[in-house]
């Protein structure tokens, strides 16, 4: 083998044992030294930090599973179903078992019935989600789906189900905004620590939460206790047993406020608007409960909790908010609008209360006015008529003179003690607080204005231009005789005029419109137990009037429907209803068309001693206010009155036309009247 | 050929072969309380028996013929295989193409091809005697002869016990089995200590070493392997630097670590492991077996199984200071120095002691290969314990 020896032995020590047992003995030492290290971190593992690493162990293979708890179920305040949740089963399937979703693909897809594209891409998504989560295949699965996957256990084990209540709005587009809808927790509230929703609040992704209306604002009574389950699962989530399950307790029922058979007259009233815009409201003024809030165009809720994880759904969503009608608005607390002659009550009180008028002498010239070298047109002449005919029959330029009369100070003090521009506090998400007239709101405005053009223009804003705001923002006779009949800088939300005209019904006692009744008793988010909760009206104020001032404000409000006034479409003979129109212009005449027709309002109580009921109704660029909103409200008194009374309910539509046309109206008779009903149609 | 005589039995190494059968059937209880493929531990049974086989076949065999009349052959062999294994009949298991698919059997050539090399490396420096020139003695020879007898005498046998050595290395290390390639290192150094290097040589080496090593570690060393990239920077940051590593090349650490860990004192029990059975640690029965038993048997067990390697590693060493010649101390020392450097590094491993580098625990891991290969090399050395008598 070796080509050559090495014939040199010098160094030849091998066969001395000794010297080898030497050179040996330096392995003894290293295999020894080796060994100790060994066995020294183990000791330092396990009996030194066997704690730390029994519990990163029990993390590791143990998982909390969180069971949504069911919400409480929303009832009318005659416990009508508003919102409920139904028991569902979602069809999950654990991940790693499928390497390849074609392998599964056709399985599903035959005997689930589930899109193979929306499949596919539920897995890319799937992708990104927490490791151990299992995929969600199929949202509330039919009763045959989970009967498929419990006779398929053993073929396929990856395949289970899971309870997961889903949120069911029996009604449909009725009361949407009153009820609100619910949906998953967003990032940003989550970490928003002034939502409702944060994580300081023991919020979590995933979680379901009322996202508008009811369902939002009383989101804390109506959430239950989610349960949990903990789990054994593998290195790759699949779980391999339970230990244990603490089941989830329910959330609490809430009665509203609203009655359903006000609010489906109301909601058939808001189809037939020319716009396809509008609001109708009806509270009691005696305690501030309202019966029936419709913001039209209305949308589905149910497109939210069920529908919004299939495509078609997600596109329903887009539509709504690309809908230029704003379905998802609620205009009833959010819109805001001049309020028409509907303010002209105000005005009235204010100088009642501030003497300019006296209920024996109360007479002021009406027609139009010469202001500086402008003309302010008033499409009423006549002549010197007293407060109540001004009221009944909505006499522009007697408005214009009161205002003037009664100044600015004082004007701008009775807008506040009515409390417009501020929030009514009012139980629903997002309300908005308008813009009353006075002249900080003008000066703001003009303010505003000027700077957006000067900075437009590249300049820079100065000293000079506050002044030039001041001198441009001055209170003219212009806009105090414009303000006092609910025109100029006036926007105002149509809860706020609800407010106000039930105040107004019961002699100034206003009280905080509201949606919740009662709340049951039960169990909250965090386990602990909690009373039936009722309501409490904490935003009550008295607006001062003397009986004198509201008789006279009731008898103005019961001629303009019942005399000879401009809202005499109401009317209904017994129930004495109480209006007064509005018709505000949205734009100057000059830009007037068929998209800026005028707000037509219409606001009521009924009947005139004791009332009952307050209603506001705005018809969206419809045009006159006694034209368009008064006859809406005729359905939802007459329904209510012949219920209450006893008196048999009205048969069809034709024989309601017929017998309670009312007769010397000076609102256009000859146009079709709103349909009654159930709403047929958007 | 098969002498069953007395003698034979008394002198064959009971007490080593006894240990070595104890921890291998420690193995293959673990591996059939880990095993995620159920049916394991039947082919690591079949392994098993094979090996005690072949170490009654070749201890009926004088090791000394097996070494010098086969020495060549098993190394070519050996070689051949590991050549074999770089061809398309190579498979790639886990990132190293250290695999021979042999239709149902795979069969691992590197466990053998060590052996092998070792088997040869001893042949060849039992017969190695360090070459001294004595210059004075050339004094008067041409320049040409002195030239000559410089590289025939001294230069070409150190390079013929490099290329004797490097052969293999490189191959293994061509399969990307960068483990298997240290290992043929710690061999060679070792048997490199036994032969007769003056002492002094031997200690001025490890001080160059250490003098270097640390003048070199903190400035060059560890700030290049703190940012270098490839699999296997991050599995020595993984050890060295987790929070520099990436979670995936923690994963495997991490995991064994709290195998470990929480098996405490006494373990968990046999099939107690939830580290082991719910997937959590990789390559459960195989190269992280140790992971498993420690959870499973505790301090206790794991510290058992320790000194059981102890004892077959320190009894080896022992076979090799005790043989009757030259040889029979290579060959011991090559496999033991071999064993020594497998159960640091598995068990290091484990223990996040040393980074990742798919070494199978000897006698314990799943794969016959590994676990045959073991015996033979036990069998060498009862052989050479049979025969430290000269005759």
């Amino acid at each position: 083998m070796l080509t050559r020896e090495p014939n040199l032995e010098i160094d030849d020590l091998s066969r001395s044992p000794g010297q080898l047992g030497r050179r040996i003995s330096l392995f003894y030492v290293l295999a020894i030294v080796i060994f100790v290290i060994l066995i020294g971190r183990l000791w330092y593992l396990q009996v030194m930090n066997n704690e730390l690493f029994i519990e990163r162990a029990e993390q590791n293979r143990t998982r909390v599973l969180s069971i949504q708890a069911r919400r409480g179920t929303i009832f009318d305040r005659n416990g009508e179903i508003l919102a409920t949740s139904q028991p569902s089963y979602n069809i999950v399937i654990s991940r790693k078992d499928v390497r390849d979703i074609d392998d599964i693909a056709d399985m599903l897809t035959v005997n689930l019935t589930i899109d193979r594209e929306w499949l596919k891409r539920r897995f890319e998504n799937a992708k990104f989600e927490p490791k151990y989560e299992s995929i969600v295949v199929k949202e509330m699965a039919s009763p045959s789906d989970v009967a498929w996957v419990e006779a398929h256990r053993y073929e396929y084990p990856m395949i289970r189900f899971e309870e997961a209540p889903r949120r069911s709005y029996p009604l449909g587009m009725v009361a949407a905004h009153v009820i609100g809808y619910v949906g998953e927790v967003s990032r940003s509230e989550l970490n928003d620590t002034k939502s409702p929703f944060s994580k300081e609040n023991g919020f979590k992704l995933g979680d379901i939460v009322g996202k508008a209306g009811i369902e939002r604002t009383y989101n804390e009574i109506l959430s239950g206790q989610d349960g949990e389950r903990t789990v054994i699962v593998d290195s790759v989530g699949r779980i391999q047993r339970e230990i244990s399950v603490k089941p989830p307790v329910p959330g609490r029922d809430l009665y509203a406020t609203i009655d359903m058979r006000i609010q489906r007259m109301a909601e058939a009233q808001t189809t037939s608007m020319p716009a396809d815009r509008g609001v109708i409201i009806v509270s009691d003024p005696r305690n501030g409960e309202i019966l029936a809030l419709v913001s039209h165009p209305a949308f589905d809720p149910n497109l939210f909790s069920v529908r919004a994880k299939t495509n078609e759904g997600r596109e329903e969503i887009r539509d709504l908010y690309e809908d230029p009608d704003k379905p998802l608005y609620n205009r009833a607390i959010q819109g805001s609008y001049p309020p028409g002659s509907t303010w002209k009550l105000l005005t009235s009180v204010a100088a009642l209360n501030e003497n300019v008028i006296t209920p024996d002498d109360s007479r002021v010239q009406d027609g139009g006015i010469q202001l500086g070298n402008y003309f302010m047109n008033s499409l009423s002449n006549l002549g010197m008529p007293d407060v109540v005919t001004a009221i009944a029959l909505s006499a522009d330029g007697y408005y214009y003179r009161l205002g003037i009369k009664l100044g600015v100070d004082r004007f701008e003090k009775w807008v506040k003690l009515f409390k417009f521009g501020e929030k009514t506090g009012i139980d629903l998400p997002r309300e908005s607080s308008g813009l009353p007239p006075t002249r900080s709101v003008k000066e703001n405005i003009t303010r505003n204005v000027l700077k957006r053009r000067k900075l437009d223009q590249g300049g820079v804003w100065s000293e000079k231009d506050d002044e030039l705001v001041r001198r441009e923002s001055h209170w003219t006779d212009y806009d105090m005789a414009a303000s006092s009949f609910g025109q100029g800088t006036n926007a105002s939300t149509p809860i706020q005029l609800l407010r106000y005209v039930a105040g107004l019904s019961i002699g100034g006692q206003m009280h905080t419109p509201h949606l919740l009744k009662r709340a049951a008793g039960g169990t909250d988010r965090f386990g602990r137990l909690q009373n039936e909760t009722y309501y409490i009206d904490k935003g009550t104020y008295v607006v001062p009037m003397s009986p004198e001032i509201q008789e006279i404000v009731r008898r103005g409000m019961w001629q303009a429907v019942n005399g000879s006034g401009t809202a005499a479409a109401a009317a209904i003979p017994g129930f004495d209803v109480c209006g007064k129109t509005g018709t505000a212009q949205v734009a100057s005449n000059d830009k007037a068309g068929a998209k800026n027709k005028d707000h037509a309002w219409f606001m009521s109580f009924a009947p005139r001693d004791n009332p009952e009921l307050a209603m506001v109704i705005l018809t969206e660029n419809a045009g006159f206010g006694g034209k368009q909103s008064a006859p809406r409200a005729r359905p939802i008194y007459e329904e209510y009155y012949r219920r209450t009374r006893g008196l048999p309910p009205l048969v069809s539509e034709g024989d309601l036309t017929k017998e309670n046309t009312p007769g010397d109206s000076i609102s256009g008779e000859g146009e079709k009247r709103p349909a009654t009903g159930l709403p047929s149609r958007r | 050929m098969f002498a069953v005589n007395r003698r034979y039995i008394k002198d064959f190494d009971w007490k080593l072969l006894t240990v070595a059968v104890m921890i291998a059937s420690f193995g293959l209880l673990e591996i059939s309380s880990a095993e995620p493929v159920s049916g394991l531990w039947k082919r690591q049974l079949v392994g098993i028996i094979i090996g005690l086989v072949a170490i009654l076949v070749t201890t009926t065999i004088d090791y000394r013929i097996i070494a010098n009349h086969y020495g060549l052959i098993l190394y070519w062999i050996g070689v051949f295989l590991l050549g074999l294994v770089l061809t398309p009949l190579g498979k790639k298991v886990n990132g190293n193409q250290n695999w021979l698919d042999l239709g149902p059997v795979g069969f691992q050539p590197s466990e053998f091809a060590k052996l092998f090399t070792i088997v040869y490396l001893a042949s060849y420096l039992s017969r190695f005697r360090i070459p001294q020139v004595d210059l004075r003695s050339m004094k008067s020879w041409p320049a040409k002869l002195i030239l000559e007898e410089i590289v025939v005498r001294w230069i070409f046998p150190w390079v013929k016990i490099i290329l004797i050595w490097a052969l293999p290395t490189g191959l293994v290390y061509l399969e990307n089995d960068t483990g298997s390639a240290l290992s043929y290192i710690s061999f060679l150094g070792g048997m490199f200590l036994l032969l007769a290097i003056n002492w002094r040589w031997i200690v001025a080496g490890l001080v160059t070493i250490l003098i270097v090593t640390a003048l070199v570690f903190p400035l060059r060393v560890i700030p290049y392997l703190k940012s270098c990239s490839g699999y296997k920077c991050e599995r020595i940051r993984a050890v060295y630097w987790p929070e520099l590593a990436g979670k995936r090349f923690r994963y495997q650490n991490d995991q064994a670590e709290i195998a470990v860990g929480s098996g405490g004192i006494y373990g968990k029990g046999l099939r107690g492991s939830t580290q082991g059975t719910l997937g959590f640690v990789p390559e459960v029965h195989n190269d992280f077996i140790y992971a498993v038993a420690s959870e499973e048997w505790g301090f206790v067990g794991a510290s058992l199984v320790l000194f059981g390697y102890l004892f077959i590693i320190l009894r080896l060493i022992w076979i090799a200071s005790d043989a009757s010649e030259r040889l029979g101390s290579f060959l011991v020392t090559g496999f033991a120095v071999l064993l020594l450097y497998h159960v640091t590094v598995n068990v290091g491993m484990v223990l996040r002691l040393l980074p990742i580098m798919g070494i199978p625990l000897p006698l314990m891991s799943h794969g016959s290969t590994s676990v045959i290969a073991t015996f033979f090399g036990l069998g060498l050395a009862i052989n050479v314990r049979l025969r430290r008598f000269v005759n």
